[in-house]
């Protein structure tokens, strides 16, 4: 288990070294970041005394270095658009998209996993029929799209829900479901084809021998093992929630990181927006870290196999 | 008897309630603004975006303002002369504070020139203000500054001088003063949540008088759709940034209330004068006569834009009416082409998402139609802006833009548009500088606009780029706010009133 635990710890580095790297690239390597940060009517000279201030005239691989060497102290720099610490303007935005994640996985687990075993247990009727088209709707619609409809509908018509900000419990309720509603449905059809698998295996005919009703079968049996990959996936699934929080929460003016992304890159608050794609490549890797962790910690098979 | 007495109170509260409840609701304490960013700095001397400025400006007064026709009027400054051509003497009122309680004096306005003029604050906002050379007290109430040459856009910069408290920022510190701003402006900062809300509240004292609304709140809110479903609610009393079509679809919201207003903000096309097919006068001539811009004012802006004869707009110092702009002749477009043997000539329109898809591709079509095979390149901004702003060769044939100086002259407009030597411009032509060169280091306002009139007499022959329209920005509020924006986007909300 310890050497398991090592080798993965280890892949992780080696592919946060691979973020840090690729991301250092491709900020740069798709045009002069200096060219961004200035006023439209600078004279060349202004622009090139910025570029010297700031060393992007520096041979790639010194800037290479130094940016490494940068990070190894967890320097983040400073925003030149801002005028304050980017570590300090991105952790303030932190706990928004925590809470947003965290409504989002609620929403997805609460009505995913419910409905991914109802999917299974009554398979072929009308529950399965109704339950997969909101399913489908969860996969298929596009957040901005749905996001602005339930603006429209829970907000503007109704006026049930706050239209946007992040002022109370109620103004997390939209943003958490239009999130949620991919991963909920991620996990609907995993849990479903979960169960099903678990509900074809010999110990659920035994435990229905047994006398145990289906339900009590499932409840007591099949929904344990059926749990691993579910378990998996959710890890994994955060990863995707931060990257879709990008649109909700543009949708939403909902202040966290995504927001902060696409308010830096229409800023062109170069070292910031570099700094949101640093957090959440890491979040990423270290959910990935989790849930191999997690698959190994729940199934013993696969510590054994290693 | 006893029935009386218990309800004789009763009375007078339902009594005072009657009188107060219209009274009640025609106050309205707080003022919501749904921005579409965030404040990038509160410090006046920092950012100079929309966004920041329209919550910053409220903080603080300025040396000098604009009224609503777009004159320059005193504000701190009560009156000013040139002592010569370089040298400016500003009288100043004595009876400003700021909001804790010190007085505004000389030396604070001597002190904010200096700071954002000092390269080591490196001010964003630099570019605007460093033909000031000094700026030195001369009186109990007089400030005196000193341009490098004479400097006719001065006043125009001016009116972006927010004025800070020299002693309150050099205790904090620049960065500390960014985080707790203060100003003698009618509004105080309150609270700024970063990325969330800020909220100022109201100095009831204010020399400008007390404004209408107790506190202020604004919100980043980058969505439009949600922007407006914020409005509708109420949850909003006024944003901007609405797209025309947005503005098509809400003209018929009772609640509501539509105020464009045309900036000094021009939209043009560069034709590159240096390299490929363009090179040829008769070619940008064509483009000129092809692109229709009417038809662009109508159909993509819905009519918020004004036609433009020259790449200026009338907000602008140098807007000249009368230079004829190039009619939509698609036959002489196409009989120019032929003369010039560009028939079926293939170019590059340069763009990036930045700008509006389906101005390009109308204009690919306009083209088209006249002969011109247009390729429009889509390139990510850093690329794009390389591009444009590099040799004539890779510039491309044709690019659009939205150019606005936020100082309302022709100065900040032609001059780094089409002043050979300037990244931007593709086009060289000995004439032309000369006539934008003195245009700059001349005061009196007759004789700058006879050498913009010969700039841009020959910008219209030598067609380096065509002005399409005066850009609008277009704000909605509820209904009940009353308020007449202005040109140069300024956003005081001491200027607004709330009438039910």
């Amino acid at each position: 288990m310890t050497g398991h635990l090592a080798g993965r710890f280890g892949q992780a580095l080696v592919a946060c070294f691979g973020v840090l790297t690729i991301v250092f690239f491709v900020m740069r390597l798709s045009g002069d970041p200096t060219l961004l940060l200035v006023p439209e009517g600078a004279s060349a000279e202004q622009i090139a005394a910025l570029r010297h201030e700031l060393g992007f005239d520096r041979p790639m691989l010194v800037q290479y270095v130094a940016y490494l060497g940068d990070l190894a102290r967890f320097d983040l720099g400073e925003s030149l658009v801002q005028r304050a610490p980017v570590a300090g303007i991105v952790a303030e935005r932190i706990p928004y998209t925590v809470a947003l994640a965290l409504g989002a996985l609620l929403v997805a687990l609460g009505i995913g996993i419910p409905s991914g075993i109802a999917m299974a247990v009554w398979r072929g009727t009308v529950v399965e029929r109704a339950l997969a088209a909101i399913v489908l709707a969860g996969q298929s619609l596009p957040t901005f799209w749905s996001g602005i409809l339930m603006i429209l509908f829970f907000g503007v018509y109704l006026g049930w829900l706050p239209t946007s900000g992040a002022d109370s419990l109620a103004s997390l309720v939209m943003p958490a479901v239009a999130l949620g509603a991919l991963t909920m449905s991620t996990f609907a059809r995993m849990t479903r084809i979960s169960v099903l698998d678990e509900l074809s295996r010999d110990y659920v005919a035994a435990a229905r021998a047994r006398g145990l009703s289906r339900m009590a079968a499932v409840g007591r049996h099949v929904l344990r093992n059926a749990a691993i990959p579910v378990v998996t996936i959710a890890a994994l699934e955060v990863g995707n929630l931060l990257a879709g929080a990008v649109i909700v929460e543009t949708v939403f003016a909902w202040p966290g990181i995504g927001q902060l992304a696409i308010q830096s890159i229409a800023a062109r608050d170069f070292l910031v927006v570099q700094a949101v794609v640093l957090f959440v490549s890491i979040v990423y890797i270290a959910m990935n870290l989790l849930a191999d962790l997690a698959y190994a910690a729940i199934d013993p098979r696969i510590r054994l196999e290693r | 008897m006893r029935r009386a007495t218990t309800a004789l109170p009763m009375l007078a509260v339902a009594a005072t309630l009657a009188l107060a409840l219209p009274a009640s609701a025609q106050t309205k304490d707080t003022l919501v603004v749904d921005l579409p960013g965030d404040v990038a700095t509160m410090d006046p001397h920092l950012q100079w975006d929309t966004d920041s400025y329209s919550v910053y400006r409220n903080i603080f007064d300025n040396l000098v303002t604009r009224d609503v026709a777009g004159k320059i009027v005193p504000q701190v400054a009560t009156a000013w002369r040139y002592a010569d051509d370089t040298t400016i003497v500003f009288d100043l009122r004595s009876d400003i504070v700021f909001h804790d309680g010190s007085r505004l004096t000389p030396e604070d306005v001597a002190f904010s020139v200096r700071r954002i003029i000092n390269p080591a604050f490196k001010s964003p906002q630099l570019s605007q203000f460093d033909q000031i050379v000094a700026a030195e007290v001369t009186g109990p109430a007089q400030v005196t500054l000193r341009t490098k040459t004479p400097y006719p856009a001065l006043m125009a910069q001016l009116v972006k001088l927010s004025i800070v408290p020299k002693a309150y920022v050099e205790k904090l510190g620049d960065q500390a003063f960014n985080q707790q701003v203060m100003g003698s402006g009618p509004f105080r900062m309150r609270s700024w949540q970063r990325g969330v809300q800020s909220n100022l509240e109201a100095d009831d004292a204010h020399w400008r008088g007390k404004p209408s609304f107790r506190t202020v709140t604004f919100r980043a809110v980058p969505d439009i759709p949600t922007r407006i479903a914020d409005l509708r609610t109420g949850r909003a009393d006024i944003t901007r940034g609405l797209t025309p079509d947005d503005a098509e679809a809400l003209k018929s919201d009772k609640a509501l209330r539509l105020l464009p207003v045309p900036t000094e903000r021009i939209a043009y096309m560069f034709v590159n004068a240096q390299a490929g097919p363009t090179k040829d006068k008769r070619v940008r001539q064509a483009i000129a006569m092809a692109v229709d811009r009417d038809t662009i004012i109508s159909a993509l802006q819905q009519g918020y834009a004004k036609p433009v004869n020259i790449v200026l707009t009338p907000a602008n110092f140098g807007y000249l009416p009368d230079i004829p702009g190039w009619p939509h002749d698609p036959a002489r477009a196409r009989a120019l082409l032929k003369e010039a043997g560009a028939e079926g000539a293939a170019i590059q329109f340069l763009t990036s998402p930045a700008y509006d898809r389906r101005l390009n591709e109308a204009v690919q079509q306009m083209l088209g139609e006249v002969g011109l095979k247009v390729e429009i390149v889509m390139l990510d901004q850093p690329t794009y802006l390389r591009r444009r702003q590099g040799t004539p060769e890779e510039a491309g044939a044709l690019s659009q833009g939205r150019w606005s100086c936020a100082c309302q002259d022709a100065d900040g407009v032609i001059f780094p548009l089409f002043r050979s030597g300037s990244i931007w411009s593709k086009f060289s032509n000995p004439e032309f500088d000369a006539a934008v060169d003195a245009a700059r280091v001349v005061l009196d306002e007759g004789k700058r606009l006879a050498q913009y009139r010969r700039a841009f007499e020959i910008l219209r022959d030598e067609v380096p780029g065509i002005g399409l329209f005066q850009d609008y920005q277009i704000y909605l509020a509820r209904k009940e706010l009353n308020w007449t924006p202005t040109a140069n986007e300024a956003f005081f909300v001491s200027e607004m009133k709330w009438q039910p």
